[in-house]
Order: C-alpha cells, then sequence, then structure tokens
C-alpha cells in the first residue's frame, strides 16, 4: 500500500469567473516557495506567462525555468492526472485549476479515491464585487454554494474594491453557507503561498523556530508561528489542539512524534480538517516535533497556539 | 468512377416532394444522375440494368444526426445489457436478463481472455434485472484473480470484482462519496461517477475516448453504420488533434468504406477565438467522405444521470440540480464569437434549464452579429417545452431530440427523474414539427444502439421499455419520422445538399431495406431489416 507520504498533494483552486483563480495560478507558478509544482488549466492563454520564464513549449505542457510544469485540461482531467501521475519524476505538489462552474468536491474527490493522489486542500476565491449578484443568479446559485461549502480555505479576492460593510456582509454570508472554514480577504489573489499550498515536510529556514515557539509578521501582512519540541505528542490531544486553533490560523503544518509510534507523524490542518498521517522514515534529524502555522490578523494569537500544542505533549 | 448504371428497386422513397415514389435511379460518378421511371432515366443513354435490388425498398442513405465513434471500439468490451445488440462483425448478442445469464456470458469470455488481461464489459443495466443488484461477489464468481470492470449502460457506473477493489486499494471504507459500501462497511464494488471510477480505470488503462481513435475502431464504427443502414453518421464531439484528423482522412477515403463522417470539434477546450479559427481551418481540409469544420458545446449533463440543469421544479424525486460545464455567461461569449465566424455549432442540451441558457445566448449573439442560416443544432433538447419551441423557431434553431430515450429510459424519466407530465412532453417531435423547427432525432450510439430505424419507430410510437405510450400527443407519423432520419438530419448537418434525398445531383447514398416502411405496421418499423446500403454507387451488402 502507497504511505500517504507517496502520494502527491492535490490542491484544488477553485471559483467562479472572475475571482482571481488565473491570478492566484500564476502567483503560484511564479513564487512555488521551493515546490516543483504542476499546474492544470483549462487555457494557457489566460495565464500570460512570460516569454523569458518558459524553458519549453509543447501542445498542452509548458515547462518553467523554476521547473514547474503547466499542463492543459484540453484533453479532460482524467487524462491529465494520467500523464502528470505518469511523469518520470513526480512533482512536488498538483494544482488543479477548476473551471468558473466546477464542483470542487468533485475533482477533490479524485485526489480522496486514487492511492497515488492525497487532497490536499480545496481553495475557493470569492470575487468580493460581484459575488453577491452572481449568487443571486439562480442558474448559478448552487454552483456558487457548492463552491464555498467545499471550500477548506475561503479567499475573498478584490476586497478593496468594496466597503468594510459590504466585505463583511459577504462575510456572514459565506460563514451561512460554509460554518467551519477560514476566510481570509485578499487583493490581486496576493495569499503566501504556505497558506494556498500545504505540503508537509517543507521547512525553509525562516520557519526553524527556538523551542518555545515565536511568531513573527512578514511584509505581507501575515503572521507565522512556529514551534518545535523534543518531547513527543499525545496524538488524540494533538488533534483536539489543532481542531481548537482559532479561525484567524489559515494553514498548520509539520512533522511531528508521538508517543505512541517510533517513525513521525506528518500534521496537516487545513481550514478546519486536521490530518495526521504516517510517515514511513525519520525525515528530520533526532526525535524534533516542529509546527509552523499561518494565518492573518486579529485573532492569531501565537501565544495560545503555543499553548495549545504545550498541552497536548505526552505525559 | 465514370461508369454509369441504372439500378431498379420494387420501390425508391425519395424524400422529394415532387416526386415521393421512383422505381429506377440512374447513377453516374457516385452521384445520382437521373430518378423516376425506367423511360425517365433512360434518356441519358443505354446503360446497364441492375436489378438486384428488384424485390427491395431503397431510401435516402440514413443520416445519424448524433452518434460516437466509439459506437465501434466499445466492441471491444464485452456486451452485457439487457437489449439484443448486433457487433461490427454481424454477431448477434442478445440481450441479458437475469444474473446468472450475465455472469454465464462473462465466465465464457473470462474463459477464453488470456491471463493478465482484465475483462471489461459494458451495456449493464441492473435496473432490468429484477432479482437484485449484483455486486462485486457476483463477479468474484467469475473470476476471484482477474480484475473485472463492468460499466453500466449509462457510463456513470460501474461494478468491479474484489481483484479490481484490491488494485485500486479499495480496501476498507475510504469515506469517499461514490465509492459504495455494503452491508460489512467494506467496498462492495459498485463505484460511482468519475472520481470513484478513475484509480479503477486507470489501473486496468481503460480509455473510452481512444475507443474512438484508432483506425481499427473507425473500421468497426464503419461496419456499425451500415448494418443500421446509416450512410452520414456525424460523430458529436472530437478533439481532432492531427493524427487523429489524418487517421480519418485515410480510413474514410478508403473505397470501402461504407460511410460519410461529419466529426463536431471539441469547443471546450480552447478559447472560443482558437475554436473558430481552427474549426474553420479544419473546414478546409473536408472531403466527400469527411466532413469537418463543426463544432460541439456541452452546456449540462444527462437526465438520467441527475446532471442535466433542470429549471423549476427540478427533479421529480428531490435531487439536486445538475452541473454546468460552461458558464451561461461564457458560453454567449463562445456563441458571439462561433456566429461572427460563421462556424456550426452543436450545442448539448438536455435540461430546460440549459435549452433556455442556449437559447439566450443565441438570441445575444444573434444581435450583434448577423449569421444568416446558421443552423445552430441543440443536440437532445429533451425537455423543451413549447415556448422554447417557439424561441427557437424564430432564431433558426434546429433540434435533434434524443427519441431514443423515450423508449430506453422513459419509465425512468415517469417515475424517478421528470416525472410523468413533463415526461409526456420529453423530446416533443410533434410540438418541433407543428411549430416548423427544423428537427431530426438520433441514437447517441453508443448510449443507445445505433438503429435510424429504431430511432423513427420510437418517435412514431413513444413507447417505453415496459410498454407504456409516453406522450401520445409528441408522436410523428412514419412519414415524419423517416423525413427526419434522412433528409431532416442531413439540414441540421448543413449537408441537405448532398444527400438526405433521392434527388438529381445528390450523392448516390442508399439504404436498401427489406420491407416498405410506410407499408409496415408502424409498431414494426424497427424490425424492418436492412439489407445493405449503396454509398456513392458502391454496393455495401450487409
Amino acid at each position: 500500500m502507497p504511505t500517504p507520504a507517496a502520494s502527491l498533494p492535490v490542491t484544488v483552486i477553485a471559483g467562479y469567473l472572475g475571482a482571481g483563480k488565473t491570478t492566484l495560478v500564476n502567483r503560484l507558478l511564479r513564487h512555488p516557495a521551493g515546490r516543483r509544482l504542476v499546474v492544470l488549466v483549462n487555457d494557457f492563454g489566460e495565464l500570460a506567462i512570460d516569454a523569458e520564464l518558459i524553458e519549453a513549449e509543447a501542445a498542452d505542457m509548458l515547462t518553467l525555468a523554476n521547473g514547474c510544469v503547466c499542463c492543459s485540461l484540453g484533453g479532460g482531467l482524467t487524462n491529465a492526472l494520467v500523464t502528470v501521475l505518469d511523469m518520470e519524476s513526480r512533482p512536488d505538489h498538483l494544482v488543479i485549476e477548476a473551471s468558473g462552474v466546477a464542483r470542487p468536491a468533485r475533482i477533490a474527490n479524485i485526489a480522496r479515491a486514487e492511492p497515488d493522489l492525497a487532497l490536499d486542500a480545496v481553495v475557493t476565491l470569492v470575487d468580493a464585487e460581484n459575488f453577491p449578484r452572481q449568487l443571486a443568479d439562480p442558474r448559478l446559485a448552487d454552483s456558487l454554494t457548492d463552491q464555498v461549502a467545499a471550500a477548506d480555505l475561503l479567499l475573498v479576492n478584490k476586497a478593496d474594491l468594496v466597503s468594510e460593510q459590504d466585505l463583511a456582509v459577504l462575510k456572514a454570508r459565506l460563514r451561512a453557507i460554509n460554518e467551519s472554514s477560514p476566510v481570509t480577504t485578499c487583493v490581486a489573489a496576493a495569499v503566501p503561498v504556505d497558506a494556498v499550498l500545504g505540503g508537509a515536510g517543507i521547512f525553509r529556514d525562516s520557519d526553524r523556530a527556538p523551542a518555545h515557539g515565536h511568531e513573527h509578521e512578514h511584509e505581507d501582512g501575515y503572521r507565522r508561528w512556529a514551534y518545535q519540541s523534543a518531547d513527543p505528542f499525545d496524538r488524540d490531544k494533538l488533534k483536539q489542539a489543532l481542531a481548537d486553533f482559532p479561525d484567524a490560523v489559515l494553514r498548520v503544518k509539520g512533522v511531528v512524534y508521538l508517543s505512541d509510534r517510533a517513525a513521525p507523524v506528518a500534521v496537516h490542518r487545513v481550514g478546519s480538517r486536521v490530518t495526521l498521517a504516517d510517515l514511513p522514515a525519520a525525515p528530520t534529524p533526532g526525535r524534533t516535533s516542529r509546527l509552523v502555522a499561518i494565518g492573518h490578523r486579529p485573532g492569531f494569537d501565537p501565544a495560545r497556539l503555543t499553548r495549545l500544542v504545550e498541552d497536548a505533549l505526552a505525559t | 468512377m465514370s461508369e454509369t448504371k441504372i439500378v431498379a428497386a420494387r420501390k425508391i422513397i425519395t424524400m422529394d416532394a415532387d416526386q415521393p415514389e421512383a422505381t429506377h435511379v440512374a447513377v453516374r460518378d457516385g452521384r445520382i444522375l437521373a430518378v423516376g421511371a425506367l423511360e425517365d432515366v433512360s434518356g441519358w443513354g443505354d446503360f446497364p440494368l441492375d436489378d438486384r435490388f428488384a424485390d427491395k425498398v431503397l431510401m435516402p442513405g440514413f443520416v445519424e444526426g448524433h452518434c460516437h465513434l466509439m459506437a465501434g471500439g466499445m466492441w471491444r468490451f464485452l456486451y452485457i445489457g439487457f437489449h439484443d445488440r448486433v457487433d461490427p462483425d454481424g454477431k448477434s448478442w442478445p440481450g441479458v436478463a437475469t444474473i446468472e445469464a450475465v455472469l454465464e456470458r462473462m465466465q465464457q469470455a473470462d474463459a477464453e481472455l488470456p491471463a493478465g488481461e482484465p475483462l471489461v464489459a459494458w451495456g449493464f443495466d441492473p435496473i432490468f434485472l429484477m432479482e437484485r443488484r449484483p455486486d462485486k461477489r457476483d463477479f468474484d464468481r467469475v473470476s476471484a484473480t482477474r480484475p473485472i470492470a463492468v460499466m453500466h449502460s449509462n457510463f456513470h457506473l460501474m461494478t468491479v470484482n474484489s481483484a479490481a477493489l484490491a488494485l485500486a486499494n479499495y480496501t476498507a471504507d475510504l469515506e469517499v462519496d461514490g465509492i459504495a459500501r455494503g452491508e460489512d462497511g467494506a467496498p462492495n464494488g459498485e463505484l460511482r461517477e468519475v472520481a470513484a471510477m478513475f484509480p479503477v480505470m486507470r489501473r486496468l488503462g481503460i480509455d473510452f475516448r481512444a475507443l474512438g481513435r484508432s483506425p481499427e475502431c473507425l473500421l468497426a464504427f464503419g461496419q456499425v453504420c451500415k448494418r443500421a443502414g446509416v450512410t452520414t453518421a456525424a460523430d458529436l464531439i472530437n478533439d481532432l488533434p492531427d493524427e487523429d484528423v489524418a487517421d480519418l482522412l485515410r480510413v474514410t477515403a478508403g473505397d470501402d468504406y461504407p460511410v460519410r463522417i461529419a466529426t463536431m470539434l471539441n469547443a471546450m477546450t480552447q478559447t472560443a477565438v482558437e475554436t473558430g479559427r481552427r474549426a474553420l481551418a479544419l473546414s478546409e481540409r473536408s472531403t466527400d467522405k469527411l466532413i469537418l469544420g463543426g463544432v460541439k458545446i456541452v452546456t449540462d449533463g444527462s437526465i438520467q444521470g441527475f446532471t442535466a440543469r433542470l429549471r423549476w421544479p427540478g427533479y421529480y424525486n428531490g435531487a439536486p440540480n445538475g452541473i454546468w460545464n460552461v458558464a451561461p455567461e461564457q458560453l454567449n461569449g463562445i456563441v458571439a464569437e462561433l456566429l461572427d465566424k460563421g462556424v456550426a455549432m452543436h450545442i448539448h442540451v438536455n435540461g430546460d434549464e440549459a435549452i433556455q441558457v442556449a437559447i439566450d445566448a443565441l438570441e445575444a449573439g444573434l444581435r450583434k452579429h448577423a449569421a444568416p442560416d446558421h443552423r445552430t443544432v441543440l443536440q437532445h433538447c429533451q425537455m423543451a417545452d413549447r415556448a422554447q419551441f417557439e424561441k427557437m423557431k424564430k432564431l433558426g434553431l434546429c433540434a435533434n431530440l434524443f427519441a431514443n430515450h423515450l423508449f430506453f429510459f422513459g419509465d425512468q424519466h415517469a417515475a424517478l427523474t421528470i416525472g410523468p407530465d413533463r415526461a409526456r412532453r420529453l423530446d416533443a417531435c410533434r410540438t418541433a414539427l407543428d411549430l416548423g423547427v427544423p428537427m431530426t432525432i438520433h441514437s447517441d450510439a453508443p448510449v443507445t444502439p445505433l438503429g435510424p430505424l429504431t430511432t423513427a419507430w420510437a418517435a412514431v410510437n413513444r413507447l417505453t421499455a415496459s410498454g407504456r405510450v409516453l406522450g401520445e400527443a409528441e408522436r410523428i407519423s412514419v412519414e415524419e419520422a423517416l423525413r427526419a432520419i434522412t433528409l431532416g438530419a442531413a439540414y441540421t448537418l448543413h449537408l441537405d445538399h448532398k444527400v438526405g434525398s433521392i434527388e438529381v445531383g445528390k450523392f448516390a447514398d442508399f439504404t436498401v431495406l427489406e420491407a416498405d416502411p410506410l407499408a409496415v405496421d408502424p409498431g414494426e418499423l424497427r424490425d424492418i431489416p436492412v439489407w445493405g446500403t449503396v454509398l456513392g454507387g458502391r454496393v455495401h451488402p450487409v
């Protein structure tokens, strides 16, 4: 049986026309933060990738200088998935840009069913300015509601185009459709890649944390928290602690050691969904557990996060 | 071919209002030189008389307005459906009506299949197997070691055996929608929709799209057409990469190849501008036997799969509304662009909401661009009501109605999907004709079997599989149905100047029948044997 760690993480980018999916995909391709991404898109033309970034170009595949690959969904999603899964060197992460009327839950279901894929998250973009009007269209209402309901992470894009009051009303409407997943606002789909894409086991130097947790705020306005411990966690307590993280936390990821297991476990929380997946071998030296989180103000209280996970250490 | 000959028949049904019936047709260079009585056609000279059809009835070659090339390739897999079918080689496959009969046929196939190959079957329809719904345990009896995948007739479900479940690692409950569970909580073998089926299909190498692509599949498709009396067939979606166009050109060019194929470019995989450009470029490569340049746009799904887009009050059983493959505003953009470029469009619409969205897109597009004689076809168009047909007439739209659904799925539509009232007006052929909407009827083969006489029978009788009449008021006459499967379909393909009737100047494409469809009981229309076809003057006996 393939271990979850060997499966290719899949993030589905959903949202109606004009919500900013292509802008977000473009951002991910330019700044993949060390990941080798494969992105499945409906149309290359709309991506408008600068020619100098393109290393190779085929009828239905673009290879970028940074190693990322962009495939056309022209031949159908399943054919594209077969192509990706048969690639000689498996990418780190697969991003699927859903069509404007796609039901992302259907796409996510493929990632859940296919042993060689693992669902990372459904990220749904919402057009702050036009969503209320789109939702009022009876031909679209159910599709848009599905897109919001299926999201692990909701990105309200073009937030600069509406008033604070309208934004609050919109967020309440989204909350009514999806009560558990975090909602964050952005402009031009500018959201840190680590919030959009999970993938445990990827730790950059900036995430190296002192022993007792710390936090820092980047120039992008998002806040980070990092924690490490030499003591193992209690499995059930850790799950509960992560479930208790506040809404302002968009993602948590890490590799941790548990008191009931010698090998480490990949931890992943996106939206309100927590997954613990057994890893085959120790990717980090020693038995040091590491956790990182990213989130937004207000409500991102690093001291509280540290407190929550420290209470989950095995005693 | 420069030879000229006169063909005599017991009766020739021409579909030409000026001369509905004839007994002789003169053929030269693959085209019709003259039609009428012997003395009418003899004036062109003294030519050999071919009287092998002296006791047969000739009709214009049937035109299937909506099917798929994989109707030929499907036969690579084992047929285990409820209804009788005939394969490309002429072998008859009687329908199997009990679980035991299904398993017996599969066991026989299993015994003949080399080790290591999966057993793949298609056409399965458990609703007709009254006993119970088969699951993995049944197919485990066929083989405990060979992976088995049984595709259901609607292509949205499959049932697999334990060996196939193990390949996909479906050994315990994965809590994935579509992986059905048995009483013990473990997957029972039934897999619904793409997500659940994908891991099995990938590992067994099942690729339905490929079944419409290889030269062998194209040849098989030609045989399927010939047996059904079809001389022109529309392949209603194709990505048409260059290598496939080359194969199509080469295969159809063969003198022995018995059918003209009109194939529609998939308009969903590139921008509308690019679709228009490709369609026009492809159009330039058309031959007499391969007609390129039309495009296919898919809006919603299927009614029986609950993926069609319905207006209020929605599905009869309360199922949520279906899915869009293209957003209404995107459709507006595609339609406007292709109207402007003069590209012939075929728009898949099943539910009445999708039909309305397509009508609205045409109306908006036609306000922007004058598109004389565009003949955009609403394909399936099953739930259109009278007001929608009125609008279609005004906008110059054609309807290709899925008459076979009345028989194959009519009972389900009345009981489950849309209820008895809307089912009565399903595929409203009478309304379309009364309002003057150019119409044809189709099989969507391999979804239902290719066979224009069966499709005509379905539109004339409107009988369901259980034998009830579904919407008597929407019945059409035999004459009207025969017109639909010839000239009617040709019109929707912009081919009515070349095929669809037996008139001077058109291709000498005939369907040769053993009985006169205008003389038999309308209930027996589908039972008339097809002797064979004539394509461009060349005889293709079954």
